[in-house]
């Protein structure tokens, strides 16, 4: 499944603070190395020209949180949303 | 009206950095000081994706010195910078930390000549001729780009002592003062003023900054326990007469020293106390923020800094300027 699709998945309610944890895992992330330089280009063409919270900002955001930190983004879907279906698609994706 | 400057540490991966450059300029900063440190990832790298991210935020090295990098290199960068954001990019320049430079293998002999012949060459090239100059510290021959920069470009020198600081009022377009306390801002500004007046200027044509050790958080103990870690090397690379100015206790000092220099971090953070809080940084809630900032506003500052640590998660703090500092001074 593609990303855009994984947040399709995601109530519409839920996009403003996921977005925000995931930001925190993202920039506070020590793997750094993991992401690829186009990633790194998508994630800051699409901070620049608009912001994570809509569908294609969360969709950017949720394939860069899934490279940096998979254990903690999919844990944090699972048990603090209630969306384990979210986090099973991540981990499928990712895979 | 006063401008808001921030400044970051290029001690992540790039695009960390950059995200910050561009949430600052989405969140109504002014200007944007990158740090240059051989240690960290490098200024013109970070500064030249700035420029591709962002569109309006003025920026430059905050402060980058003439020992590591020569200043004609700095000229060229500066100028090939402004061809990516015309007419946004300054120049901060500095003497540089000598233990710093010491563990490069760099004497910093000369600090006020260099930092003064560095700005002539830097300027000289600017105007894309060729460039002979007969320095204390740098000299040039015949030197000249092989292509033409847009122009001049501002600079700001980062001063503490009063010789670099006079000095900074005659040469310099703005003066980036590393403090956090009015006592050390009026200090400045009287000095400044002194080289202005040599230079037959007005105090109007420089802009005063503060670069500030900054931490906001809406629950104070978060801001200044997040603080606490700058301030400490702060104290530790603070003359005495300067912890004498604040009245903070040398025994203290020393003590943070020491710890620092052993390695015991936790010791020497722990160490630091409500007084030095208070004298070397601005920490606490917005509202507590925006008293100190004003403070500072009266001893003549024109633009304010917000630096390291910025509060205890940078995303979320530069949202709370956005939200509840800057708006009082812009609104």
């Amino acid at each position: 499944m593609d990303y855009p699709k994984i947040v399709k998945m995601i109530p519409v309610e839920k996009r403003g603070a996921i977005s925000e944890k995931l930001l925190n895992y993202v920039l506070k992330s020590k793997k750094e190395k993991k992401l690829t330089s186009g990633m790194a280009q998508c994630f800051l063409l699409q901070w620049q020209t608009s912001t994570f919270d809509n569908e294609v900002g969360l969709a950017v955001l949720l394939e860069t949180a899934a490279v940096l930190e998979l254990e903690k983004t999919t844990e944090f879907l699972e048990q603090e949303c209630q969306l384990a279906e979210v986090a099973k698609a991540l981990k499928e994706t990712i895979a | 009206m006063v401008k808001f400057g921030i400044e970051f540490v290029p001690k992540e991966a790039y695009w960390k950095t950059v995200y910050y450059a561009v949430q600052s300029e989405k969140r109504g900063f002014d200007n944007l000081w990158i740090t240059d440190h051989y240690n960290n990832r490098n200024v013109y790298v970070t500064l030249a994706a700035t420029a591709i991210y962002t569109k309006k935020i003025i920026f430059g090295p905050g402060v980058t010195n003439p020992y590591l990098v020569n200043p004609v290199m700095t000229a060229q960068s500066l100028a090939s910078l402004d061809e990516m954001a015309p007419g946004r990019v300054v120049l901060g320049m500095g003497a540089g930390d000598k233990t710093t430079l010491a563990s490069t293998g760099i004497e910093a002999k000369k600090q006020l000549s260099a930092v003064v012949d560095a700005i002539t060459i830097f300027k000289a090239m600017l105007d894309g001729k060729s460039v002979t100059y007969e320095g204390k510290v740098f000299q040039v021959k015949g030197t000249k780009f092989n292509f033409k920069p847009r122009g001049q470009i501002p600079v700001y020198i980062g001063a503490q002592g009063p010789k670099m600081l006079a000095t900074a009022g005659k040469i310099g377009d703005g003066v980036l003062i590393n403090a956090s306390h009015p006592k050390d801002i009026d200090y400045a500004v009287g000095q400044i003023k002194m080289g202005v007046n040599e230079a037959g200027k007005n105090l109007a044509d420089i802009d005063v900054t503060a670069y500030t050790s900054f931490s906001v958080h809406k629950k104070p103990e978060k801001a200044t326990k997040a603080a606490s870690p700058v301030v400490a090397f702060i104290v530790a690379g603070s003359p005495n007469v300067i912890l004498e100015r604040h009245g903070i206790d040398l025994d203290k000092a020393n003590e943070i020293r020491g710890a620092l220099k052993k390695g015991d971090f936790g010791g020497a953070f722990g160490s630091v106390s409500p007084d030095m809080i208070e004298a070397f940084s601005i920490a606490g809630t917005p509202d507590v923020c925006i008293q100190k900032i004003t403070r500072l506003l009266k001893a003549g500052i024109t633009q304010f800094v917000v630096g390291s640590p910025i509060g205890p998660n940078a995303r979320k703090s530069i949202d709370l300027i956005s939200e509840q500092v800057i708006p009082h001074f812009k609104e």
